[in-house]
């Protein structure tokens, strides 16, 4: 691998075709990146407007979402609690079959509000697996965590429905915002046919514009920074490519079920 | 360029286009809608569609200081753990993506859509290595299975039927034919899965990254980029050096207009920030991420004030969908990577004024692609530029004269202008020489010598028996009475 980036070379290239010769460049930086700490008064708007939310702003926000998401082919219903939602996915698994092959099971994060669905004795009856893609924490050695994530990877590959919650959903656009972390494996809501999210009202912003302000500016959204990853879901797969027919399901998941937990 | 460029070749090519039917039909399908769509999804937006001038300054002022940006998104993409590589050239980039793969052990690669890959020549190389190189998205798959080139930014196959695309998959696939594209659709999906789980390495472009943030995101609709960018255990970014913006604020509304530009979305279907590989506390996802970060030519192309606006472009193609001629020729005309208005741009700063001379001669100069841009380019603007370049010869970019004659003719026509009864003169010679052309319904049908081109396609209206100025004399006595 070269160690040698090319990078001094290459940013001087640039200076020159800009034709910069002072060595201004921190004046600059601080010109053009805003400070995280000094909301811009449009940006503090949209955190009061968000800190403000009310139960029935929230409905009304749940409204909007579920319009959105018709054309998107996002299917939006909401739940009285945990239970419900439970009962919903055993109803799925019930009426579905796997696309590949012919064997159900079922793949989830390892996340306090999908733990709470207790999926595992909803899906007791059908007699349908359900695997957690996460480390249970006995992996020590650099060779057990290789293991699992090869098991991980295969679990993922043969369950058809794979079971989420998420950060954030926009309710302009109908999607769902997922930070990675450990306990949620990117995988589980791209590989299996069918993608089954779960997340309370409380959790869906208006657009992508309150989201980065979050994102940016509230020091509780924001701790450390964006993790390495983060990907944004507005519906399932879809693509117009031969003669621009609309086909949903090219590549990702086909159907995308999203419960939302009301609390009442 | 690496890749086969064939800009001398823009007036056959566009010939034959235009009297292929099937790629006048998908033309006008993508045009009629897709354009149409684009514009009312600007008017849709909260801010309405002056954001795309709001997006003009911060592209403009990200450019204007790309050094310092550039160093920020390095700095940031390394602190989330990815490697970043400068590549000053298309062989830098396509050295240091072999490179990886040979650490890597690499047999099999899948692809995201990415321009810029095209623009480096990236599959040959891999595949000279032995490597097998596999386009994901549903597009780009079906032209590599037909062993093409794409010819639109976002639709490469654009310009193939359901009936061909079904013969191809039934001829290279071994499936029984259809047309229907649902089932197209599906049979895609299912060979493609395969080499998704199976690949050690995914490629993809970047549409933008967020340097404070120390991202870059990539966005599609089938979600192919997603797979190629979660699956493989390594994977390689390549970015076209101006596709970043400073701030998240940037990036928000960069982005919603990068999606209404492309496909008259709010947004992409999905939205991939990647920074670096999770490390060993993850489940799943790649082990390594680097992001190559490209020149190959366009620090030239910032260096010079009348061209840097090019720059600003963030590729949505809306341009494609709204000009005249690419909507008439399509996008293999242009003989490279890019096409439409941005390609007539582009491609002669790229691989040289007088290769590329036709592509933004063809254009019409009509405006439609500066209305149509997400971020208000004023590409007429620079085709013009070119020309003049062209007409007069650039030595900062080896560009040479094109036509010695055509400067003396306007030369004499500026010397004639000048000079009132000359020109007078000039024009009655004029009016009475042309009386030996043959015509038709008052139309000049043909011309002889050098000038028989301007009456190949069309007839020309022949100078009036009696000018315009005779007649004003009389036409503002007659209003006086």
């Amino acid at each position: 691998m070269p160690i040698h980036t090319n990078e001094t070379q290459f940013i001087h290239d640039i200076r020159a075709a800009l034709g910069i010769r002072a060595n201004n460049s921190d004046a600059r930086q601080k010109e053009i990146f805003t400070d995280p700490a000094q909301p811009p008064e449009a940006q503090q708007m949209l955190l009061d407007t968000i800190c403000a939310r009310q139960h029935s702003d929230r409905m009304d926000l749940l409204d909007r979402l579920s319009r959105e998401a018709v054309p998107l082919n996002l299917k939006v219903i909401p739940m009285k609690n945990e239970a419900e939602a439970a009962k919903a996915i055993a109803g799925l698994v019930a009426d579905t079959t796997p696309e590949w092959g012919d064997k159900k099971s079922v793949v989830q994060w390892d996340h306090p509000m999908i733990k709470a669905l207790a999926l595992d004795s909803a899906l007791k009856d059908q007699n349908v697996p359900v695997y957690t893609a996460a480390f249970d924490g006995s992996e020590t050695s650099h060779n057990q965590k290789n293991l699992k994530r090869d098991q991980i990877r295969e679990q993922v590959t043969a369950s058809y429905i794979g079971v989420t919650s998420a950060d954030f959903c926009l309710a302009d656009t109908a999607t769902l915002v997922m930070r990675s972390r450990p306990a949620e494996a990117r995988s589980v809501s791209l590989l299996p046919s069918i993608h089954v999210a779960v997340i309370r009202k409380e959790q869906i912003l208006s657009d992508m514009k309150e989201l980065y302000a979050l994102l940016k500016f509230d020091p509780d959204t924001r701790g450390k920074g964006l993790p390495h990853h983060m990907v944004m879901i507005s519906g399932p797969s879809k693509t117009a490519d031969i003669e621009l027919v609309m086909v949903h399901g090219a590549h990702g998941p086909r159907a995308l079920y999203l419960y939302v937990i009301t609390g009442e | 360029m690496s890749d086969e460029i064939l800009t001398d070749k823009y007036v056959e090519n566009s010939t034959r286009a235009i009297e292929d039917d099937i790629l006048q039909g998908a033309l006008g399908k993508i045009q009629s809608g897709l354009a149409k769509a684009t514009q009312a999804s600007y008017r849709q937006l909260d801010e309405g569609p002056e954001l795309r001038m709001t997006a003009h300054d911060i592209r403009e002022k990200t450019i204007n200081n790309l050094d310092v940006v550039l160093t920020q998104l390095a700095a940031k993409v390394r602190e989330n753990g990815g490697k970043v590589y400068f590549a000053k050239t298309a062989e830098q980039a396509v050295a240091y993506t072999l490179d990886v793969a040979r650490q890597f052990k690499v047999k099999q690669v899948v692809k995201g859509k990415s321009m810029v890959s095209e623009e480096i020549g990236l599959n040959p190389a891999l595949e000279a290595q032995g490597i097998e190189v596999n386009e994901t998205d549903l597009g780009e798959y079906i032209i590599q299975v037909a062993g093409e080139k794409p010819s639109h930014i976002i639709a490469p196959a654009i310009h193939k039927t359901r009936e061909q695309v079904g013969r191809l998959f039934a001829e290279h696939l071994g499936v029984p034919y259809t047309d229907d594209p649902p089932e197209l659709t599906r049979i895609a999906r299912k060979a493609l899965r395969d080499k998704f789980l199976q690949a050690d390495m995914g490629i993809s472009g970047c549409n933008l990254a967020c340097a404070e943030t120390g991202h870059m995101t990539v966005v599609s609709n089938e979600g192919n980029i997603r797979m190629s960018t979660t699956l493989p255990r390594v994977h390689v970014a390549i970015m076209g050096m101006e596709r970043v913006v400073a701030n998240l604020e940037d990036h928000d509304i960069l982005f919603r207009l990068l999606s209404r530009g492309a496909a008259a979305q709010k947004l992409g279907g999905c939205v991939s920030y990647i920074g670096g590989p999770g490390g060993p506390d993850f489940p799943d996802g790649p082990e390594a991420f680097h992001l190559v970060i490209l020149d190959n030519g366009r620090s030239r192309i910032l260096a010079d004030p009348k061209f840097r606006e090019i720059l600003y472009c963030i590729r949505c193609s809306a341009c494609l969908n709204a000009c005249p001629v690419y909507g008439k020729i399509g996008g293999h005309a242009y003989g490279a990577t890019y096409c439409g208005p941005i390609g007539a741009v582009l491609t002669p700063l790229m691989v040289g004024m007088n290769k590329a001379k036709d592509l933004c001669l063809g254009e019409t100069l009509c405006g439609a692609c500066r209305q149509a841009c997400s971020v208000n380019i004023d590409l007429p603007r620079m085709l013009l530029e070119l020309r003049y370049r062209l007409a007069y010869g650039d030595d900062d970019w080896q560009t040479k004269q094109v036509s010695p004659l055509e400067k003396t003719i306007h030369q004499a026509w500026a010397f004639l202008a000048g000079h009132p009864a000359l020109y007078r003169a000039f024009l009655k010679a004029g009016a009475m020489g042309q009386k030996v052309f043959p015509k038709y319904r008052g139309m000049i049908r043909k011309m002889p010598g050098p000038v028989v081109g301007w009456t190949r396609d069309r007839d020309i209206q022949p100078l009036a028996h009696t000018p315009f100025r005779e007649r004003f004399k009389t036409l503002s006595s007659k209003k006086v009475r």
